[in-house]
């Protein structure tokens, strides 16, 4: 079973043990592969007032991301917060912040800036956490200026922090909400593998 | 039976035939899952009685076999003890990280103590589904398990 969701969904959401203590919040989403995957995530501590935590969560301890909290088996899946950027880093991760990024086609046409990025949680237990879509605030070339809109991705993107670039053809998947963007997505990376071939 | 429809029954000692106090709380043991030991009220002596020391868990009242059963509560009837390890009126989480319900009440075996099912505000779960009780959830193991 696969489930999309949107990172700001995820942030706040809490780290809750199989023994049932929260033990921390998500803080910030990591990302790895180049930004096509979840690589984990910073943490804050639980409650109105309390700061970060020094300690950070790979995907792989993830038991499950669900609706309403982060699953972990017990509190030892904690690790070093700068081994989980590390461990981003080491596959490729940009670091830098998606977020505000403007996206343009690979034919040169700004799309609009990222607000959101959609994720796609698939299986349990070392399953994937794909990035499968951002949010954009759409610009004058969708038609839609202001709108939001979910563009889906690619397997691999090219990103620098400040521009990402994606296929023409995304352009034509966009989608209004998160029900029918993952048979988007799914089209449209079938169609980029046709292309290719 | 229910943890609703056992709470506050009277404690019975079968030398004495004396009232020797009222169950107060249950203590769970969600690893197992069972019900370990009976926090009490209203005793003379220690407040504390294991399951394994219970004669009967009758319809009307807990027999034991003299008031010398209720002790203080050791370390690991502690460690389950107080309100971060009470089932009931908390949130139920699954593995998936979703959202179930609340707990409202539990049934267990008065024989062996053994946590039958959980019960939820729109559910009913099994007992052996139980994985962990804390400050923050129950966690409900989300398939059934085999």
């Amino acid at each position: 079973m696969s489930r999309l969701m949107r990172t700001s969904e995820v942030a706040k959401r809490p780290v809750v043990t199989y023994a049932g203590e929260d033990v921390a919040q998500i803080k910030d989403v990591v990302y790895s592969a180049g930004g096509g995957a979840v690589g984990g995530f910073t943490l804050a501590g639980r409650g109105l007032f309390a700061g970060p935590l020094k300690q950070g969560l790979v995907w792989t301890s993830v038991a499950a991301l669900g609706a309403d909290a982060v699953m972990i088996e017990a509190e030892s899946a904690l690790q070093p917060t700068e081994a989980v950027l590390d461990a981003s880093a080491s596959s490729g991760g940009s670091g830098g912040n998606i977020l505000g990024s403007q996206v343009l086609t690979d034919t040169g046409m700004d799309l609009g800036t990222v607000v959101d990025v959609v994720i796609e949680v698939s299986g349990e237990n070392g399953g994937q956490c794909d990035v499968v879509g951002y949010e954009i605030e759409a610009s004058e070339a969708l038609g839609t200026k202001g709108t939001r809109l979910l563009i889906p991705l690619p397997d691999t993107i090219a990103a620098s922090g400040e521009h990402l670039i994606v296929p023409a053809s995304a352009k034509d998947f966009v989608g209004q909400d998160l029900a029918g963007f993952g048979a988007a997505v799914k089209d449209f990376r079938a169609q980029l593998e046709g292309g290719m071939r | 039976m229910r943890f609703s429809e056992a709470m506050g029954r009277k404690v019975v000692s079968t030398s004495t035939a004396d009232s020797v106090g009222k169950i107060d709380d249950f203590v769970v043991d969600p690893r197992i899952p069972t019900v370990v030991a009976l926090a009490l009220k209203k005793t003379d002596s220690g407040d504390t009685l294991r399951w394994a020391d219970i004669t009967a868990f009758g319809a009307d009242a807990v027999t034991v076999t003299g008031v010398e059963r209720l002790t203080e509560a050791d370390a690991d009837v502690t460690d389950l003890l107080g309100k971060d390890h009470r089932l009931i009126g908390k949130r139920a989480l699954a593995t998936t990280g979703d959202e179930i319900g609340t707990v409202t009440d539990v049934e267990f075996d008065p024989s062996s103590g053994t946590v039958t099912a959980i019960v939820l505000d729109h559910d009913q779960i099994a007992g052996n589904r139980l994985v962990g009780v804390g400050s923050y959830a129950v966690v409900i193991r989300a398939e059934p398990s085999r």
